[in-house]
Formats: structure tokens, C-alpha cells, sequence
């Protein structure tokens, strides 16, 4: 990080100015011939190369896995459902008499509940590979039944808590945390170090425009990083996911990616603007860094936490099992009301513990577990929509949690992504349900067409909300043009004193 | 740090023993005086407490919701009204994990690791319910807790306090003055190192009594003395690891050639110690030590579950038994058995079915064991890796306590089965599909109450951790003993 800040030959900055070339173009010249002799910024090269690789290949195990997750649920359903025919063949031929309609392949409740439930993914977007996201929080699939949402959205994949706490070293990491630093290590002396040298007064003396010259360096020093950042990304993410290449997703993540470095570059120059030396500079953006990268973020979640706390999931477990403990009951005093009322007619579907009893209980209780569960579902998502509005607003103080979001949106793994694929799930739950639900209700067996057309999910890359993704890459422009106001205005201060 | 030139020091070999403590009341006195030891003791005094308060507000809510569930779980226990004995064991009770007193200074991997397990017949489940899946990704760059300034922050502040300890001594020409009054380099960085300790001490001990203070008022009647123990336990490894930090600190500003050389070098090397170093590591444990995918585990439960019979009527198991049972009892027909056959059939059943899970779930803990092992093995160079275990397993937020708390879930699991299966055993005809228990059973089986592991038993988790912590705080005293012998004074 202690790089080289030999100043810009000033005799080649007066013959630029004597000849009518630009000072800009000849300083950015010097600039790029002075770091190339500096192993610091070959360093700093290097380990953006390799941290964005690293990054990147980080992302594509992780999907790869998850993709192994989804085949190996798909082979199972695809094993069971061949399973389910064979065995409704034998039964239709009367060859096997099922023990219970649990056991029954004809059954549409118990099929629908259980049997033939199927897996649903999420499709991973063309850039997935650059943010793990929610996607290590989430189950890999969600196995949709008939039975209330309680009972298949919360399946979680095994996964080590700690490492989850840790977080994963993916693109968004390296891009959050590790560019920031790479573009601090390579600009926090940009004029402290010209000043402790004794250059910058000589650079002035050449007459050229010392803002301008400090901007060359300032777009070799900060520029360089980012363009090899942003090189080397888009080179990773063609070669580990052949779709990300065309995408306009990775043009919305190359453009985050420079307003983002921008930004640091900027806070960079006007830190520097402020006339300390290149010890207390370095200080100065380490503190910067360390409260917009980790103590706004961390304020802002927990300010999230105390205003709009995420609503505990046991309130929708209780309004389920509620739900049960009140259908048994009603079940109950109806039919010993029909009893008393009916005391010769006992048809079987009346007599509890009976096959068809059980079938009944079980079909009222899966209706009013569902609407009772929808209620309090529909509650929690407003809850998470009002946290998530606050965090979005905040978002806005610290240009790494707009980046970190920005990174997620656009790989198509954050909160909305989500949000849209268990809207999708709700709406395939639905017809699942009345697939083989009304079939239940009216007592009606499953047909061999029955097995052949059972709901299927279609599966869809995840989207990228566009009007999100703008609103961060306007957040990170403004942070920019902020910024760089800030540290145009100082550098002219500076300037003049 | 300002310079000690002009401070006499004694010359005499007996009183040069107490030259350290010169050298540090000196420090202490300067570091007092230093605006920016004020402002950032203010600074970090500031967000410890917001830190206190809102995981104060956290645990409050977490252990009001908790209680709110655990109790109206009982209660639709109880108001199942008359049932089919095993029906009701496949209804259930819910377990709702209380948080840990001292979630509040680091609620560790509570938002990773779900809150609440269904205790439902034949199938011992998985905790569910991570609250991070539903706090978004913003949540991922963390929290504000005490545990994240104590391990992150503050670090950082010793590093700003001290980076020019011996550099700046030396860009003025002091160091020179100094050496030539006699003083040894070492007795420099004890009475520099002390200096800055004192300054931690001076936040660690009021925070640890805040600490204890406010675990006692938040535990229950008679827990506030386990509170207060794991409060100081807590902080006493914060001290370790931070008290490396200083000997680090200190050590880099003898070796550096100047102090910007000291200080960049040590940010690199925060940086690295605290964000870099657990990511990586994680990664090398999650490869090195892969574990099972959900289905994988449950196929594996499943397979095992084929040896036996659960409600398979035609499994060779089943014949056996029933088998058994007619041999045992000298009869013929399971209806002349003096105890209800299907209930004994499904007490059969759940006693398999306890090892088995017993088994696998053993199998699975011990790979994230050994995960956690590897991940905390280089905890001696890469502190923080030992500290978060040392700072979870004190504040009960550890995968440990969270086993501790599935296995008394499990064994609640097995009360459950075991009182449904006898009423069935010792009541039911066998053979009446329309048996069904009085409303009176449910309430024989006594609500779920969790009481928490004691302090010890949280210790008794952390031999690696701690050895780690005291390892670090060796190696970098060494190096800082190292280090100051080859101070240079110009």
C-alpha cells in the first residue's frame, strides 16, 4: 500500500503546456510511467485479478452445488412418481389392496399432500454467479404440496450456522469489501505525498492547472484498479456462466462496479484535499472506510431490527395448529349433532376413525389451516416490505450497502428475487391445491390422465427489477457527483493556499 | 504517544526495574492528554452502548415472543380435546429456543441456525426458521452488537493509539534520548504495551460490570449469577484478544521504518486478521469437510427407517414382533394379548427409531464439529477465529448451545411418544379404529421447559478456542520481546 508518489515530471507538464497539448494527457502519461516502476500497484493489480477470479469461481461452486441439489430432488420426484404409477397399475387391476388411503395411489388427498409432491427452484439468473446472495439461506428446493405453505416453504438445506454467519467469498464480496481498498491503497497520498515529497510546489510552478494535473493522477491511480477490476470480471463471468456475456445485467453490474470505485476515488481526492499528511490520510479513509462499509451498514440493519423487527415464524405455526385443534372440533360436535339428529343413518364417511372419515377430517383441516396461514402470512410479508423500505431509504448513507444491494438484485439473488419466486410458488401452490383438492372434495379417485397431468412449475431465470437496480445506481451516482464535489471544491481551496 | 525525553529515569539497577512502570504511567498520561484517545474513547464508549441498548431491545422481544409462543403452544396442547392417542403424537408440541442472556453483546449464529423445532411421532426434525432468511441482504454485513466493536473496532483503535509508539519516538529523536538514559528497549514496549492496556481496561472492566449488571436484571430469578459469571468470562476474552492486539501494535511500530510504514502495515494487517482470514478459512472447511444436503440426510434416515416397520403392517419386522409379542405371552391371536398390540407395536417402533436418529444426527454434528475445528485451528495467527468461538459459546450463541438445546427438544420428543403409546398400550382394544384418549392425557405430559447450560458447561466447549486466545497473546509478546531488540533509535 505504500506506493511510489513521485510527482509528474514538471518539465514535461511546461513543455506540454508551451506545445498545446493537454496537461491532463501528459501528466496521466508521467503517472502511468512512475506506477508502472511501483511494486505496490502491481501488487494491487494482481490481487484484484485474483480476488475477482477467486470471486468469481467462489459463485459458480456454490451454483453448481445448488444445481446438484436440484437434480438429485428432481431424480427423486421423477423415482417417486414412477413409483406412484406403477403402483396405481396394480392397484387399478386390482392385484394390490392399498392398507389405508394413505396407501391409495387413487387417493387425490393423500397423492396431492404427499406422494407426488413436487420440487420447485429457482432459476439462477445469467450473473448468479457473481452474488451467492440469499441463495445459501433459502432451500435449494422447495417441495409444493397440497399441505398449508408452513409445511414446505421452511425446509431448510443443512448448512454449518457459522459458515453462514461468515458470509461467502464471492464477486460481491471482493467487489464490496476489497475494491474500495485496492482504490484507497493507490490514492491516499495522491497530494499528501506530492506535498511530503516537495513536488507539488514545483508541479505548481510549471503554470499548469494543478487540479487538472491531480485529476490525471487521480483517474491513473483510481482508474486503473477499477478498469482491471472491471476487465477481469467481465472476462470471469463470460468464461464461468456462457449467458452473462450478452446480459444487460452485467452491464448494470460493470456500471455499479465504476460509480462504486468512483466513489471511494472521490472521498480519496477530497481527504486529500483537506492538506494533512499522507500518515493521517491514510488514517482518515481507513476510518472511512471502516464506518461506510461496516458501521453504517450494521447501524442501519439493527436500526431495522429495533424499528420493524422481523415477526417471529411461530405466530404462523400457532395459527396453523389453531386452525387444526379448531376443524377437529367443529368436525367433531357437526357430527355428533348428525348423530343425535340421524341416529340410524351412519353412513361410513360419519363414522370417525373410518378411511373416509379420516379423508374428510384431513381435507377440512388442510382449508382452514391454509386461510388462517394466509392471513398471518400476508401480515409478516407487510412487515418485511416496511424493514426492507427502511433499509432501501438508509441505503442511501453508505455507497457499500447500495452496492452490496445493487450486486444482489442484479445476479438475481437478493430479497426481490425472492419476494417474485414465492409469488410465483403462491400461485403454483394455488393450483396445486385445486388440482387435487376439488378432486377430494368430490370424492373422486385419480385417473391414469389424472397422473400424467399433474400442475407443473414453470421455471424461470430469476428477474431483475429494473426500476430497483436504477435507483441504487442513481444512489451510487449521487454519492459520486457528491463526492466529487466535495474534493473539486477542496482541491481548489487547496489551490489557492 | 508524545515523547519521553526529559522524563529522568532511575539509574540504579534496582530502581531500573521499575522503569517500565515509569515509562507506562508516562503514556498512560500522555494517551490521556491525546484529543484523539478522548474522542475516540468517547467514539467507541458511544457505540458499545447503542450496541447494550438495542440488543437489550432484542432480547426482550425475542424472550416476550418466545414465552408467548411456548405458552399458546401448550395451551392448544391441552385443548385438543378427545383423540386418537397417536394422532395427537403426530400433532405434536412446538419447542421455541429461548435467546441466550448474553445474545445481547453477540447473538452469534441465533439468526443462522432457526428458533424452533416441531417435536411430531417417528421423525426427530431439524431446527427451522432462520430469521436471516427473512432480514434480507443487507443483513449479511452484520449488526451492530458489542461483540462486533469489542472484535472489529477496537482492534482498530489500538491500532490508531499506538501505530507510532516507538516510529513517532523515533521521527522526533526521542527513541535516541531515551535508550541513552539507560532504558532497555523491552522496558520501553512492557511500559508502552501497559499504557495502552490500561486505556482498554479502562472500557473492558466498565463494560463487563455493565454487562453483568444488565444480564442479572434480564435473567430469571436465580439465573443472574450464571449471567454475571458468563458476562466477565466474556469480556475476560475480549482482554486476551485484545491484549495481543497492543503487543501486535506495538511490536510493528518497533520493526517499522516509519510510522506511515506502521501504520499501513498494520491495517493490512487488520484487515486481514478480522474480514479476509474467517471468509477463507470457512471455505477451506466447508471443502475440506463437506456435509450432507438435506435430501441426502433424510434418504439416509429414510433407508434406515425400512429396517423397521412404522405403520407397514406387511413388513417382515412387524411379523417378527407380532410374533415375539404371541410367543412371549403364550397366545394365539393379538386380540387375546393382556396389552394393546398397535401401541406396543409403535413403542417398538419410536425405540428404533431413537437410535437411528441418534446415530446419524451424531454423524452430522460431529462433521460440523470438525468444521468448526478447522476453521478455528489457526485461531493463534488469526485471532478472530478464535475469539468468536470463545465469544458465542460464553454468550450461549454457539452451534454447541444450539445442540444443547435440539437434544432437550428430543428428549421432550420421546416423553411425548412414550406417554401416547402407553395410554394406547394400556387402554385402546386392539383392533378399535375409534379408541380415543380422554382430554385428561395431554395434560399429564408436562410442558417443554428448557433451562439453559450453566457458565461451566460453556467453558467446557472452549479448550480450542482458549488455547488459541492464549496462544496468540504469547506469539505476540514474543514477537513484541523480538521486536523491540532490534529497535533501531534512528
Amino acid at each position: 500500500m505504500n506506493t511510489t508518489t513521485t510527482t509528474v515530471p514538471s518539465g514535461n507538464l511546461a513543455a506540454a503546456g508551451s506545445h498545446g497539448a493537454g496537461p491532463m494527457r501528459t501528466a496521466m502519461a508521467c503517472e502511468l510511467r512512475l506506477l508502472r516502476a511501483d511494486a505496490a500497484f502491481w501488487i494491487v493489480l494482481v490481487l484484484m485479478v485474483a480476488s475477482v477470479c477467486y470471486g468469481v469461481a467462489a459463485g459458480a461452486r456454490h451454483w453448481q452445488s445448488q444445481a446438484a441439489l436440484v437434480a438429485a430432488a428432481q431424480a427423486d420426484e421423477q423415482k417417486r412418481l414412477s413409483s406412484l404409477r406403477k403402483n396405481f397399475d396394480e392397484v387399478s387391476a386390482g392385484r394390490v389392496t392399498p392398507a389405508s388411503p394413505f396407501r391409495d395411489p387413487r387417493s387425490a388427498l393423500w397423492v396431492g399432500l404427499t406422494h407426488a409432491a413436487t420440487p420447485v427452484a429457482i432459476s439462477p439468473g445469467p450473473l448468479a454467479i457473481a452474488a451467492v446472495g440469499l441463495s445459501d439461506l433459502h432451500p435449494s428446493t422447495v417441495k409444493v404440496s397440497a399441505r398449508t405453505k408452513d409445511e414446505f416453504l421452511f425446509a431448510d438445506e443443512i448448512r454449518n450456522p457459522l459458515h453462514l454467519l461468515a458470509g461467502a467469498v464471492d464477486l460481491a464480496f471482493v467487489l464490496v469489501f476489497v475494491l474500495p481498498l485496492a482504490v484507497l491503497a493507490l490514492t491516499y497520498n495522491l497530494v499528501s505525498g506530492e506535498r511530503e515529497q516537495g513536488t507539488l510546489a514545483l508541479t505548481a510552478c510549471t503554470g499548469a492547472d494543478l487540479r487538472r494535473v491531480l485529476l490525471a493522477k487521480l483517474l491513473v491511480r483510481a482508474g486503473l484498479p477499477l478498469l482491471v477490476t472491471l476487465v477481469s470480471m467481465t472476462a470471469a463471468l463470460t468464461l464461468a456462466s456462457s449467458g452473462a456475456a450478452m446480459s444487460w445485467a452485467l452491464a448494470g453490474l460493470l456500471l455499479a462496479t465504476a460509480l462504486y470505485g468512483g466513489c471511494w476515488a472521490a472521498l480519496a481526492a477530497a481527504v486529500n484535499s483537506r492538506g494533512h499528511d499522507s500518515a493521517h490520510n491514510a488514517l482518515a479513509l481507513s476510518a472511512a472506510w471502516i464506518v461506510l462499509v461496516l458501521v453504517v451498514p450494521a447501524a442501519v440493519n439493527t436500526l431495522a431490527d429495533t424499528l420493524f423487527a422481523v415477526p417471529s415464524r411461530a405466530e404462523m405455526v400457532l395459527a396453523v395448529r389453531g386452525a387444526s385443534v379448531d376443524s377437529d372440533r367443529e368436525r367433531d360436535a357437526s357430527l355428533a349433532r348428525y348423530r343425535e339428529e340421524h341416529p340410524q343413518a351412519q353412513p361410513d364417511e360419519l363414522q370417525r376413525g373410518s378411511p373416509r372419515e379420516r379423508v374428510a377430517r384431513r381435507l377440512a383441516t388442510v382449508d382452514a389451516s391454509a386461510s388462517r396461514a394466509q392471513l398471518v402470512v400476508t401480515r409478516h410479508d407487510a412487515q418485511l416490505a416496511r424493514r426492507q423500505n427502511l433499509v432501501d431509504g438508509l441505503a442511501y448513507l453508505s455507497p457499500a450497502l447500495l452496492m452490496q444491494l445493487a450486486t444482489a438484485d442484479l445476479a438475481g439473488t437478493g430479497g426481490g428475487a425472492y419476494s417474485a419466486f414465492y409469488a410465483r410458488v403462491d400461485q403454483f401452490h394455488a393450483q396445486w391445491r385445486d388440482f387435487f383438492l376439488s378432486r377430494a372434495r368430490a370424492d373422486q379417485a385419480l385417473t391414469a390422465a389424472d397422473l400424467t397431468a399433474f400442475p407443473r412449475f414453470l421455471a424461470r431465470p430469476a428477474g431483475v427489477d429494473p426500476t430497483t437496480v436504477a435507483s441504487r445506481l442513481v444512489g451510487l451516482a449521487l454519492l459520486l457527483a457528491v463526492l466529487s464535489l466535495w474534493a473539486w471544491t477542496g482541491l481548489r481551496r487547496s489551490e489557492r493556499t | 504517544m508524545n515523547t519521553l525525553a526529559g522524563t529522568p529515569l532511575p539509574a540504579t539497577s534496582a530502581a531500573r526495574s521499575s522503569a517500565a512502570m515509569t515509562v507506562a504511567t508516562k503514556e498512560w498520561l500522555e494517551l490521556r492528554r491525546d484529543p484523539r484517545g478522548r474522542v475516540l474513547a468517547v467514539l467507541v464508549g458511544l457505540l458499545m452502548l447503542l450496541a447494550l441498548v438495542s440488543g437489550a431491545l432484542q432480547f426482550e422481544r425475542g424472550h416476550g415472543e418466545r414465552d408467548a409462543a411456548q405458552a399458546a403452544d401448550q395451551t392448544l396442547w391441552r385443548s385438543q380435546g378427545d383423540k386418537d392417542p397417536h394422532g395427537a403424537a403426530h400433532f405434536g408440541q412446538w419447542a421455541f429456543k429461548p435467546p441466550s442472556l448474553l445474545a445481547l453483546a453477540d447473538p452469534g449464529v441465533d439468526a443462522y441456525s432457526g428458533g424452533a423445532v416441531w417435536m411430531e411421532a417417528h421423525k426427530r426434525n431439524e431446527m427451522q426458521f432462520r430469521p436471516a432468511r427473512d432480514a434480507g441482504v443487507s443483513a449479511r454485513m452484520g449488526g451492530l452488537t458489542l461483540a462486533f466493536v469489542l472484535q472489529a473496532v477496537l482492534p482498530l483503535v489500538i491500532i490508531v493509539l499506538g501505530f507510532n509508539a516507538f516510529s513517532g519516538e523515533r521521527e522526533r529523536g526521542t527513541l535516541r534520548q531515551l535508550l541513552g538514559q539507560g532504558t532497555t528497549p523491552w522496558q520501553l514496549a512492557v511500559g508502552k504495551m501497559c499504557a495502552l492496556a490500561c486505556g482498554l481496561g479502562w472500557l473492558l472492566l466498565p463494560l463487563a460490570a455493565l454487562l453483568a449488571l444488565c444480564g442479572a436484571w434480564l435473567a430469571e430469578p436465580g439465573q443472574g449469577g450464571q449471567a454475571a459469571a458468563r458476562a466477565f468470562g466474556w469480556t475476560a476474552g475480549h482482554a486476551l484478544y485484545l491484549a495481543g492486539f497492543v503487543a501486535l501494535t506495538v511490536a510493528v511500530s518497533a520493526l517499522a521504518p516509519s510510522s506511515r510504514a506502521a501504520l499501513v502495515s498494520l491495517l493490512a494487517l487488520w484487515l486481514l486478521l478480522s474480514f479476509v482470514a474467517p471468509r477463507v478459512m470457512t471455505e477451506v472447511a466447508r471443502s475440506a469437510v463437506p456435509l450432507p444436503s438435506a435430501q441426502d440426510f433424510r434418504e439416509r434416515i429414510s433407508a434406515e427407517r425400512t429396517k423397521t416397520f412404522g405403520h407397514d403392517e406387511n413388513h417382515p419386522a412387524f411379523a417378527a414382533y407380532k410374533a415375539e409379542l404371541l410367543k412371549q405371552h403364550g397366545v394365539q391371536k393379538v386380540e387375546d394379548l393382556p396389552l394393546n398390540f398397535r401401541g406396543l407395536a409403535l413403542r417398538r417402533d419410536d425405540e428404533a427409531g431413537y437410535a437411528i436418529h441418534d446415530r446419524l444426527f451424531g454423524e452430522l454434528e460431529w462433521s460440523i464439529d470438525r468444521q468448526d475445528l478447522l476453521r478455528a485451528a489457526p485461531g493463534a495467527v488469526l485471532p478472530l477465529l478464535a475469539m468468536q468461538p470463545w465469544s458465542m459459546a460464553l454468550a450461549g450463541t454457539d452451534t454447541r448451545a444450539h445442540r444443547h438445546f435440539a437434544q432437550a427438544a428430543e428428549q421432550h420428543r420421546r416423553v411425548i411418544q412414550t406417554i401416547t403409546s402407553d395410554d394406547l398400550i394400556r387402554n385402546a382394544r386392539y383392533g378399535d379404529t375409534r379408541y380415543v384418549s380422554p382430554a385428561a392425557l395431554w395434560a399429564k405430559v408436562p410442558p417443554f421447559e428448557y433451562a439453559p447450560p450453566s457458565a461451566a458447561w460453556a467453558l467446557a466447549g472452549t479448550g480450542p478456542a482458549l488455547g488459541g486466545l492464549l496462544l496468540w497473546l504469547l506469539l505476540t509478546g514474543v514477537f513484541a520481546a523480538w521486536s523491540s531488540r532490534r529497535l533501531r533509535a534512528v
